[in-house]
């Protein structure tokens, strides 16, 4: 098997998301100069969320990362802005998946130690940061990704 | 003897039994570690990690100190807290000895509805409230980060990609380690302008560096009082590094040579090097910081008893008011920061004021001096070679100090009615 054909049902996947992710940091950065909150579904971008203009320029790069490695996904350097555009995405929605784990467990301020056990699954219901949602579509492709690369080379050895 | 040709005839011998040529293929991770030093794409990245490393900061920091030391100190429904059960144990609130150690007995009165940890201001209440609930957690996140930066090889990297903005400046890319450690603590930074060639660098990294970068523990206490304008703040101060910084390399002689670095290969972490490395740094923080930041709370109550903070109030009222617009009760924690800069900005946040004034009392906080603890590092730094050097290393920083203070201080109070804060 040819391991560049692997590659291709992936670079459609990766340039479709690579537009999400920019889309999405093009609208973190309007939002932030503009102002106001923006709600779509889940999501939610709202001006009064702290570093939302870092944010935004940071999934912008991203998507140009991610985008612009779809093209001859067999080189390595072209996998390696693949890697980072998704690195990146987790910088942004891994901290704020932290900060919500983190945030989750200790009680309301002049209350008990920690959260009732209610309280804890409720602190996870939406809306949330684009990124967060977009952690899951990152994980998925790049382990497929990873696995396909590791068998092509072990079937040229 | 061997002939010159001989030699090299048994070099050629050995390495034809003992390297095996081939074509090198690149790796995914020579691949990263190519693009993480280009500035095209290295910038978004490095722009990506030191997100990262904030949001960390902020989460792990937050989840200890609002989460549960704040109810530890200052208590809560089911639980009294240790600054009210310490109000309790003494009866007389009155006496110096109260004022001293536990605190304004204003705050222990039943109605009393502010900020208890912060507002006490003794020396068992709201000094070890910011040194254990405060300041350990930031610090434990900042180094956690910090070293893991250094473990996988990242900070090298940030190194080589800011060289070109550091040598405009007169530095050069190594100066990121002290910057970045300055974040932490100014105290081992200034240990790490080592690193720095010439004199010059190193005076000019030791000036910037001990004014305009917050350390850690001050940037805890910071996200506690003006949680919204933390960056802001930061980046006031990192205009002022590179603006400073730039006129400095323009006025002091000397040379400032181009850096030639050997960037390691990324590897991952071994968790008892990041376990150790990070309990030798937070040891150092209990052993060195926590004594001197409950000296400064006595001390500044101390004189407080003893009239000398209002006298010095009075005097310094024009200044305050008239040149930076902030009010005359901020020489207190102007005189704490000389102790410990992340106390002097808790004891800020007792004080009421409007957000400008608090804004930019917090940054007057970190210009206005190194606390004492760096400053004795850049004496010892300064005085290693000569006592003449030295004398000319802390001329040459209180003056430029000076300058700072009052040029860049008041400056930010008209930008701030600019922008309507």
């Amino acid at each position: 098997m040819n391991v560049n054909k692997n590659y291709g049902a992936f670079s459609g996947y990766f340039a479709v998301f690579g537009i999400i992710v920019l889309l999405i940091g093009v609208a973190e950065i309007i939002v932030s100069l503009t102002g106001g909150c923006f709600e779509y579904g889940p999501l939610i971008v709202c001006d009064e969320e702290d570093f939302l203009i870092w944010r935004g320029l940071i999934l912008l790069f991203s998507g140009l990362f991610i985008t612009s490695s779809v093209n001859n996904m067999s080189d390595v350097h072209q996998q390696a802005k693949l890697v980072m555009g998704n690195i990146m995405i987790w910088l942004v929605g891994g901290m704020a998946l932290l900060g919500m784990i983190l945030g989750s467990i200790p009680g309301p301020e002049d209350g008990t130690w920690f959260n009732t056990f209610s309280d804890l699954v409720a602190s996870y219901g939406g809306p949330y940061m684009p990124s967060l949602v977009l952690l899951p579509f990152t994980v998925i492709p790049v382990l497929i990704l990873y696995r396909t690369r590791i068998r092509g080379q072990s079937k040229k050895n | 003897m061997l002939s010159d040709e001989q030699k090299w005839e048994i070099i050629d011998n050995i390495s034809g039994k003992t390297v095996t040529y081939g074509e090198y293929r690149t790796t995914i991770k020579d691949a990263v570690a190519e693009i993480t030093v280009k500035p095209l794409t290295g910038i978004p990245i490095a722009m990506a990690v030191l997100y990262g490393f904030w949001s960390f900061f902020g989460a792990v920091a937050g989840f200890f100190t609002d989460g549960f030391f704040v109810k530890l100190f200052g208590g809560s429904e089911t639980f009294i807290g240790i600054i009210p059960w310490l109000g309790e144990q003494l009866s007389n609130h009155q006496s110096s000895l109260f004022k001293i150690f536990i605190g304004d007995p204003n705050v222990f009165l039943p109605d009393y509805a502010g900020d208890i940890c912060f507002e006490a201001g003794g020396v068992l209440t709201t000094g070890l409230f910011v040194a254990l609930g405060v300041v350990l957690p930031a610090i434990f996140a900042f180094y956690l980060f910090m070293i893991f930066m250094e473990d996988t090889g990242y900070l090298p990297r940030l190194a080589v990609l800011i060289d070109t903005l550091f040598y405009k400046i007169g530095l050069h890319g190594f100066a990121v380690v002290p910057m970045i450690l300055s974040f932490g603590c100014n105290v081992p930074a200034v240990a790490a302008t080592r690193n720095l060639e010439t004199e010059k660098e190193r005076f000019m990294m030791m000036s910037l560096l001990a004014v305009f970068i917050p350390c850690g523990a001050q940037l805890g206490v910071m996200l506690e009082v003006v949680p919204g304008y933390v960056g802001m703040i930061i980046l006031y101060l990192l205009l002022g590094f590179f603006v400073f910084g730039y006129v400095l390399n323009k006025l002091i002689p000397g040379r400032s040579p181009e850096m030639l670095l050997d960037v390691p290969p990324y590897h991952r972490p071994r968790w008892n090097n990041v376990r150790r490395k990070l309990w030798t740094r937070i040891r150092g923080f209990l052993v060195s910081a926590i004594p001197l930041m409950l000296l400064g709370v006595f001390l500044v109550n101390g004189l407080y008893l003893l009239g000398v903070i209002d006298w010095l109030a009075d005097i310094m009222t024009p200044i305050l008011t008239g040149w930076f617009d902030v009010p005359s009760e901020t020489v207190a924690p102007l005189i704490t920061a000389f102790m410990r800069k992340d106390l002097a900005v808790a004891q800020l946040g007792a004080i009421e004021m409007t957000m400008s004034q608090l804004i930019t009392s917090v940054v007057l906080v970190s210009l206005y001096f190194p606390c004492v603890a760096t400053l004795a590092m850049i004496l010892k730094e300064g005085w290693q070679h000569s006592v003449k050097e030295g004398f000319v290393f802390l001329m040459g920083s209180l003056v430029a100090l000076f300058v700072v203070i009052f040029l860049w201080g008041g400056l930010l109070r008209w930008i701030l009615v600019l922008a309507g804060v």
